[in-house]
């Protein structure tokens, strides 16, 4: 005899939890499509910042979170997503276009470099991948005609209707919108698209794949899944997504040279999925929120914070060495105590708070088609 | 043909400093299976330690190589016991990215108590731009002590590594370290004496490679990410490939150096990366490097 | 009986190097067979399976499934034969849930592919349904459905092992390999998983071939075993014939095996 569940079936309506996730869905959607409003211009582009680098490092969290292949290449697959962008723009084609094509075309180059990669494990994929960073810059200094050479070169503005993303922004109904909410709104926009595309791809066929490699690559092979396609698959989506970040990167910038795309942004990116938490969806934001956020937090606040120089060639810190120690210490922190990173941690915390609730549903069968 | 040798002469000279870099990578690896990304920050942090000894302090050279060297040694030992003995057996990724936070941890420190100027004396060597001349090529002194101490240090290193006792126990433990530790062998030493040699070896190299020309910068920590093709290249284990790939990587650097204009269509300053061009080349043919061995995994 | 064998080798010999691993083995597995493996510490039955889950490749000899030749298929094509293979030290993935590992044996039933996975579209989605309530089924059968949700890395051996089995189990295959099944387990987790693979054989009527120490569980469920001694095969017969066989005896350094209840 099965014991009769503790609450009466009375539909979801009823249930007090679906109204607090609802309230909380309301809430964040309000300060997600508000935030512009809120912030100040400094704060504003931070969080652009913010932003688009969770996209790229969603992507590196594809590829090394969840299927376990170390890259330290990422910077290559966003110069050349935004040198695609660069070059588009050029012959008058619209962002529409060209912030999707960038990520294809960075796609098919994570799909060209792959197979390279497919018989290298651990370390000397990640020593080959740096490689392609370096072997990228050489690329792009010498193909001044796509990328301007070593001076660099800028990168063409969306264009929507009136929303002008190069200068003085867009008015609807009366609220008008700078340069940095355009931004805002866009990588808003391709930051959850992502996510939602990543966190479907794991619950599915082919991301279960991709952990199992990362996993136990035999097991995987025995239970029939193909590594080397599964691999590729993964490259070509990391990729894809780093593309589409180098565009929006690269034109928020305005101006990209060949030595942007270098070996410290890709380590960048993996500081972000570490601090975040390897393999997680929300950890690509989370951990952007720190990475990203650091130079400009420490930039603008420089004067309030003990050991920093306050001017140059004064005592103390100077403040590209005090951002790079905090990243460094970061990283090691993380590390050590928490290897799951900010949700790790947060999950830490979640189990400590002791549930009643969850002691009496325990003993309760579990509902065959749960939801992951 | 002056000119092949004066590249083949550069070349060996480059050669003999990566391989020493190499060599301490190789020393980690082989004790800890982990590649230390810290290598670069090591050999800067002992070229400065060396530099401010001798030119700052005025003290005799040799002196100052000596307390550098040491003193590297010391802080290789140190990081090892304080923070890798923590993550004893986590992941390796997570190791490495331990060691590339360390990295920056130490080069921002160095910029930031050093000052992020050029020192315009170098490490203070008293070889300078003098230089030995026969038939058209130019000896200089600094790569010549290159190449001689060079030999040296791997001579000694492999007379420890073949006939002391912990040249055995680290042999040992790169094989397989639970059934070292099952044999009583002190393995967390064996992993502190490896940084430790790491750390000494990063700071001999460095003192050559800011030799000539005397200019010593923050630069310089980022030569080693030119040996790591010379570490993947002789397979990550092998001491005897570390030599070889650290003296092949400094050839193919200075002849594609010296043969740039030959073949402009390589691009500009393509030396710089075909080191890496040709790493990926061997590991298109041997995955796990010239004298790597696959890693065996029980099924 | 059936004519043609599910699993037959023809003198199968692997060598590393100048080790030989094994030489001379032939044997036979009929459809809806238990056949066990059975011989002292490094005799070559791990390696053996290693060779029959294309692992390994022979020096020489031949192995077909089902006719086929086994030798020159890769590891993943053994799933979509009808192969499923258990390993010695546990093949589960640590950092997924009990529910994903056995979803991963059905991974080669489900036909979705990255794109259709990330955009969750309808046929993703309904496939994704279909397939959870086999795996279900399939933690149902080995009475482990409660610790779906679990996460592998948390859960005691036994219930590892278990997991590892309904992941077998959800691949549908026709022939399961099973290596060392009770190995490292109490007496208790030794015989629920007995029980489990002797259901499994008869309800589910799978030829099976497992490697064991356990002479007590395979005297329970063998119908057949076959005897490795240093690589070579000593004996092949039904377990009361190889129990009293002279040769096995001395390979087990005179001890007589036990059949304990």
């Amino acid at each position: 005899m099965i014991a009769q569940a503790a609450r009466p079936t009375q539909g979801r309506l009823a249930d007090r939890r679906f109204w607090l996730r609802g309230a909380l869905v309301i809430v964040v959607l309000v300060v997600g499509l508000g935030l512009p409003f809120f912030l100040g211009a400094f704060w504003l582009s931070t969080t652009d910042f913010i932003l688009i680098a969770a996209i790229g490092a969603l992507g590196l969290n594809v590829l090394t979170g969840y299927t376990g292949q170390v890259s330290l290449g990422h910077a290559f697959f966003l110069g050349v997503g935004a040198y695609t962008a660069a070059f588009l723009g050029d012959h008058n084609v619209n962002a529409a276009i060209w912030i999707p094509a960038a990520g294809v075309v960075a796609g098919l180059v994570g799909l060209l470099v792959g197979p390279t990669a497919l018989r290298l494990r651990g370390l000397y994929l990640a020593i080959v991948t740096i490689g392609l960073v370096f072997l990228g810059t050489h690329l792009f200094v010498n193909l001044p005609a796509i990328t301007g050479g070593p001076a660099g070169r800028a990168i063409a503005q969306p264009q929507w209707g009136p929303a002008d993303f190069g200068g003085t922004g867009v008015t609807v109904l009366g609220i008008s919108i700078d340069r940095n909410g355009l931004y805002y709104y866009l990588a808003l926009l391709l930051l959850a698209l992502s996510m939602w595309f990543v966190h479907n791809l794991m619950r599915t066929r082919a991301g279960r794949a991709m952990q199992a490699v990362r996993d136990r690559e035999v097991a995987a092979a025995l239970v029939g899944v193909n590594l080397a396609r599964t691999k590729l698959a993964a490259f070509v989506v990391s990729s894809f997504l780093a593309g589409i970040c180098g565009a929006v990167y690269g034109a928020f910038l305005f101006h990209v040279e060949p030595g942007t795309w270098n070996l410290l942004l890709s380590i960048q990116f993996v500081a972000i999925i570490i601090v975040g938490g390897i393999g997680t969806v929300w950890g690509a934001l989370l951990g952007s929120v720190f990475i990203s956020g650091l130079p400009a937090i420490l930039n603008n606040y420089s004067d309030s914070i003990p050991f920093l120089q306050h001017s140059a060639g004064g005592g103390g810190l100077d403040v590209g060495d005090a951002t790079d120690l905090v990243y460094g210490i970061l990283i090691v922190l993380f590390l050590v105590a928490e290897p799951r990173g900010l949700i790790g941690l947060v999950a830490r915390i979640a189990r400590s708070i002791p549930q009643r609730r969850r002691i009496a549903t325990a003993s309760i069968a579990v509902s065959p088609v749960a939801e992951e | 043909m002056t000119t092949f040798v004066q590249l083949l002469f550069n070349g060996a000279a480059l050669g003999c400093v990566y391989a020493l870099i190499a060599l301490g990578f190789t020393a980690i690896h082989r004790a800890s299976n982990v590649i230390n990304f810290a290598q670069g920050a090591f050999l800067l942090l002992g070229a400065y330690l060396v530099s401010t000894a001798a030119v700052d302090r005025n003290l005799p050279f040799l002196v100052a190589a000596v307390f550098g060297v040491a003193a590297m040694v010391v802080i290789g030992i140190v990081f090892q016991m304080l923070v890798l003995r923590r993550v004893q057996g986590q992941a390796v990724f997570t190791v490495v990215m331990i060691t590339i936070g360390l990295n920056i941890i130490i080069v921002a420190l160095v910029s930031a108590i050093f000052g992020s100027n050029e020192r315009t004396n170098g490490v203070g060597d008293p070889w300078g731009t003098s230089s030995l001349q026969a038939g058209g090529v130019v000896f200089l002194w600094v790569k010549i002590w290159a190449v001689i101490v060079t030999a040296a240090v791997l001579v000694g290193f492999f007379l420890f590594d073949r006939y002391s006792r912990y040249g055995l126990a680290t042999r040992a433990t790169a094989i397989d370290e639970e059934a070292a530790m099952a044999a009583g062998i002190p393995v967390r030493r064996v992993n502190a004496i490896a940084w430790g040699l790491a750390g000494g070896l990063a700071t001999i190299a460095g003192i050559f490679l800011s030799g000539a020309p005397s200019l010593l910068d923050l630069g310089i920590s980022n030569i080693a990410l030119i040996a790591f093709p010379a570490i993947i290249i002789g397979g990550l284990n092998s001491p005897i490939g570390a030599v070889v790939g650290g003296l092949v990587i400094g050839l193919v650097y200075e002849f594609f150096d010296g043969y740039s204009s030959n073949l402009p269509w390589l691009g500009h300053n393509f030396y710089a990366v075909a080191p890496y061009v040709v790493m990926i080349l061997v590991l298109l043919i041997k995955p796990y490097g010239l004298f790597g061995q696959r890693p065996v995994e029980r099924v | 009986m059936t004519s043609q064998p599910i699993l037959e080798t023809t003198d199968l010999k692997l060598c590393f190097g100048a080790v030989t691993a094994f030489e001379g083995i032939t044997l036979r597995v009929d459809e809806g067979e238990l056949l066990a493996v059975i011989g002292p510490n490094g005799a070559g039955k791990t390696s053996l399976f290693n060779v029959l889950s294309c692992i390994y490749r022979p020096t020489s000899g031949r192995v077909s499934l089902r006719g086929r030749d086994l030798t020159t298929m890769h590891v993943d094509d053994l799933a979509g034969a009808g192969v499923a293979r258990t390993l010695q030290n546990l093949g589960l993935f640590r950092n997924l849930s009990v529910l994903n590992n056995v979803m991963l044996g059905r991974h080669h039933l489900l036909r979705s592919g990255a794109l259709r996975g990330g955009l969750w579209y309808g046929f993703a989605r309904g496939e994704e349904r279909r397939h959870r309530a086999a795996a279900m089924e399939a933690l149902g059968f080995c009475g482990i459905e409660r610790y779906a949700g679990a996460y592998v890395a948390t859960l005691p051996y036994g219930i590892q092992k278990r997991v590892e089995l309904a992941r077998a189990l959800a691949m549908e295959p026709t022939l399961l390999l099973l290596d060392e099944p009770v190995a490292g387990m109490s007496t208790a987790e030794r015989d629920e998983i007995t029980a489990l693979v002797r259901r499994l054989h008869r309800e589910r009527g799978l030829s099976v071939v497992l490697v064991e120490h356990d002479m007590g569980m395979v005297m329970q469920v063998a119908q057949r075993v076959v005897v490795l001694d240093f690589g070579k095969l000593i004996a092949d017969g039904t377990p009361a014939a190889v129990q009293r066989d002279e040769r096995v005896i001395r390979a087990y350094l005179g001890e007589p095996l036990e059949a304990t209840a």
